[in-house]
């Protein structure tokens, strides 16, 4: 008994090493990615990203592509961290990239909105930015900069791309979680198509409803939404869906129909040339252009802090993506809705 | 032990008719079930209409969502038969998918299949070693694995896939190189499609059942055919064969099996190492969907797969009815909200039927409740157009949950599931 007793322990603790190792490769990563950066400059910037990490080849590897961009400007360092599987950890990652004197620290996604708040007020003297965030969900702490973008104008394009490419009269859109932040994205993507044609049919569905984050990565099920909307009579569907996009994409290719991509130029990302003939256009989140002038404003010392800035159409933080040609077309058309809602005469509803 | 004579079982007397419903054994008995389920829903469409309810294309969601719970539950089951709880078929799940990502975008499906099982496998290696052979606690070791495997496969996307030509990140592979292919049956479900005309009639009954002949059989995967036969395999490899019965002996008196000369840790081994090999092919299965891999695919359905276990009472056909009422379940509210409403109607008549039955055993009480709320669901469906998502979304573990607390059946777990057995200790 007692030497059964001993391999007990023996395998718990292999077993509770193991997992701890498993912890420690992701903070050497990140440490070697710092000693790795350039090390000119003062600025030590922290990133925080959003579940997915850097790779995700979309708004995640956006916000690194705008920090690099940013330090081949005005110099300086880069700590990133990703936050666990079920990304309980969040909090943790913003206090250690402040405690280790990171400033500014950047964290990425609408989730960070629970906890930043609280960490920047126990950190005064550092300045933090969250994209897709703004300050007054997260308590308006006034050492934070919300970087917003007017996902419903982009949509807007995108709806106006559907309803002009449209040939059944009938355009769906699928939203990954039921927030409030998903929901921009589809009432912007219908009154786009609307504004086309009045009388077009806009079937939306989301595949998780709020507080269920795996509608975001769950191609299966994003693969049975689309395929139901295609069934249904669309021919170019929307997603909105974060990793469950692909899905969506495999529906379109399956139902020889089109799809819109999201957040990045899928397009290109998608790593699959079987999808790319489906995906006629994405709806662009410039998260890039956004960091890059918040790093930039920082170094310049011109960070106010305690308000938003707004990307939009205005300033191209937000757009329709050209490749593969399929929107060439209709491009004009299209400049024409986008100047309108530049110049205010058309209000696209959040 | 009873030494009278006259105890032979005869049945209840009963009449012709109920002989025709009852009689039989169990078998007939399913079979029945299935009929008037299949009667029921069909006569839920009709009366309200909702086409999507038995619509070959929901079976075929239904289908696309049952089978990576099955295989996980099919995991399950060849382990907890054997005496081993696998808290870590996600995990395994999860090294599948892996695998199936970075065999499939080099050597297509087939390699997808073979590298996905292969990993799958080698997680139920580890969790062997770890119960069987160091006798560490069955759920510490589950848990340790489903942590352990999510850190290994980012550990080994972004070794592999960083900078990678093929593609791919720290969080999905490149796609993979070719397709598995797809069957469908000629003549009724392709070509002439005589079974899509017979279910675009809308006819009562008939149409019903086309629509699921057409889901189950149109444009079918590779994988998704070894699974449905995995069931059945499964139920005659481990109730039909002399090793069915050494393995399950190893999961109810594994004292009594070593004494009789089985060799149980090896069997325990063997089926451990299965059972993840087939939560791996669950996870592959995952892949081919989407065809590519990416973190976080799984998404909890080993567990699921788990309950499925649970529900169908350690047994294959039991846990297949499990994943399919939660696939099916699942597959309706996400192709149809409305639908979900029409269920309700259906939950009503199946209340209905329960308290008509309690009634007629003599229960007051349970009659009256089962006939209390038959009446509210039948209110509920005439009021409500169309339920809230966040309660359409939560209708597969509903379903479930209300299936379970109905059949109120008897759950008998394998007596020494999930005790560490030790030679010569017991």
């Amino acid at each position: 008994m007692r030497r059964v007793r001993g391999m007990k322990a023996a395998a718990l603790l292999l077993a509770g090493s193991v997992a701890l190792a498993g912890c420690a490769s992701d903070s050497d990563d990140a440490g070697s990615g710092a000693s790795g950066s350039a090390e000119s400059g003062d600025l030590k910037i922290g990133l925080a990203y959003d579940t997915g990490g850097r790779g995700d080849k979309s708004f995640n590897d956006s916000a690194y592509a705008g920090v690099e961009a940013a330090i081949a400007d005005v110099g300086g360092t880069v700590q990133e961290a990703s936050p666990n599987a079920d990304a309980s950890d969040r909090a943790d990652l913003l206090t250690q990239l402040a405690d280790q004197g990171y400033n500014p620290v950047i964290a990425v996604g609408f989730a960070y909105s629970d906890v930043i708040g609280e960490v920047a007020e126990q950190y005064p003297d550092v300045t933090f930015a969250q994209v897709d965030g703004s300050v007054d969900d997260a308590g308006n702490p006034d050492n934070m900069t919300g970087l917003l973008f007017a996902a419903n104008q982009g949509s807007f394009l995108g709806g106006v791309a559907a309803a002009l490419k449209s040939e059944t009269g009938q355009v769906g859109f699928v939203g990954g979680v039921e927030t409030p932040l998903i929901q921009s994205f589809q009432a912007g993507y219908e009154a786009g198509a609307k504004a086309v044609k009045p009388d077009i049919v806009v079937t939306s569905q989301y595949i998780s409803p709020a507080g269920d984050f795996s509608g975001f990565n769950d191609p299966a099920r994003g693969q049975i939404v689309a395929q139901g909307i295609y069934d249904g009579g669309a021919d170019i569907v929307y997603a909105a869906a974060g990793g469950s996009g692909i899905g969506v994409f495999q529906a379109a290719v399956a139902s020889g129909k089109r799809a819109i991509g999201v957040d990045s130029d899928q397009y290109e990302s998608v790593d699959d040339p079987a999808l790319q003939p489906v995906i006629m256009t994405s709806v662009l989140k410039r998260v890039d252009l956004a960091v890059q002038a918040f790093i930039t404003d920082f170094a310049d010392g011109s960070v106010e802090g305690g308000t938003d800035v707004v990307n939009d159409l205005s300033t191209d933080g937000v757009g329709l993506a050209t490749s593969g040609g399929f929107i060439e077309d209709i491009q004009s058309q299209i400049d024409d809705y986008k100047q309108q809602i530049i110049d205010g005469e058309i209000t696209v509803p959040e | 032990m009873s030494t009278s004579t006259h105890a032979a079982p005869t049945a209840t007397r009963r009449g012709p008719f109920a002989e025709l419903f009852l009689g039989g054994g169990r078998a007939r008995r399913v079979t029945w079930l299935l009929v008037g389920v299949i009667v029921l829903v069909s006569a839920v469409r009709v009366i309200s209409g909702e086409q999507a309810l038995t619509s070959s294309s929901t079976f075929a969601a239904a289908l696309l969502l049952t089978v990576p719970l099955a295989l996980a539950g099919l995991g399950g089951l060849f382990a907890e038969r054997a005496g081993v709880i696998n808290i870590g078929l996600d995990g395994m799940m999860i090294l599948g998918t892996w695998g199936a990502g970075y065999g499939g975008y080099q050597w297509g499906w087939g390699g997808a299949l073979a590298v996905g099982i292969l990993m799958g496998a080698l997680g139920g290696l580890l969790h062997a070693v770890a119960t069987v052979g160091f006798g560490v606690d069955h759920t510490i070791s589950g848990v340790a694995i489903n942590i352990l495997a999510a850190g290994v496969v980012r550990f080994l996307s972004e070794s592999l896939y960083t900078d990678n030509p093929a593609g791919g990140g720290p969080t999905q592979s490149p796609a993979l190189s070719s397709r598995p292919p797809t069957v469908s049956l000629p003549v009724l479900s392709s070509g002439p499609d005589l079974l899509g005309d017979l279910e675009a009639k809308r006819w009562f009954l008939l149409s019903d059942v086309a629509g699921l002949l057409r889901g189950l059989t149109n444009d079918v995967g590779v994988l998704t055919i070894v699974a449905v036969l995995l069931i059945p395999l499964t139920f005659l490899l481990l109730w039909r064969t002399a090793f069915g019965l050494r393995l399950r002996s190893c999961g109810e008196n594994p004292a009594a099996a070593d004494s009789l000369g089985v060799p149980v840790y090896r069997l325990k081994y063997l089926a451990v190492i299965v059972s993840g090999a087939l939560a791996g092919m669950g996870g592959v299965f995952l892949v081919f969907i989407a065809n590519i891999y990416r973190e976080g695919q799984t998404n909890g359905r080993g567990y699921i797969g788990l309950a499925a276990l649970i529900f169908g009472n350690w047994r294959p056909g039991g846990l297949a009815a499990g994943a399919g009422l939660f696939g099916f379940s699942d597959a309706l509210q996400l192709r149809s909200r409305t639908a979900v409403v029409a269920l309700l109607l259906l939950v009503a008549v199946l209340l209905a039927g329960v308290a008509a039955y309690q009634a007629y055993r003599g229960r007051v009480l349970q009659a009256g409740l089962a006939g209390a709320f038959a009446v509210a669901s039948l209110v509920a469906y005439v009021l409500i157009d169309e339920l809230p998502p966040g309660i359409v979304s939560f209708t597969p573990h509903l379903t479930t949950l209300l299936v379970l607390s109905l059949a109120s059946q008897r759950l008998r777990p394998p007596k020494a599931d999930g005790l560490v057995y030790r030679r010569g200790e017991h």
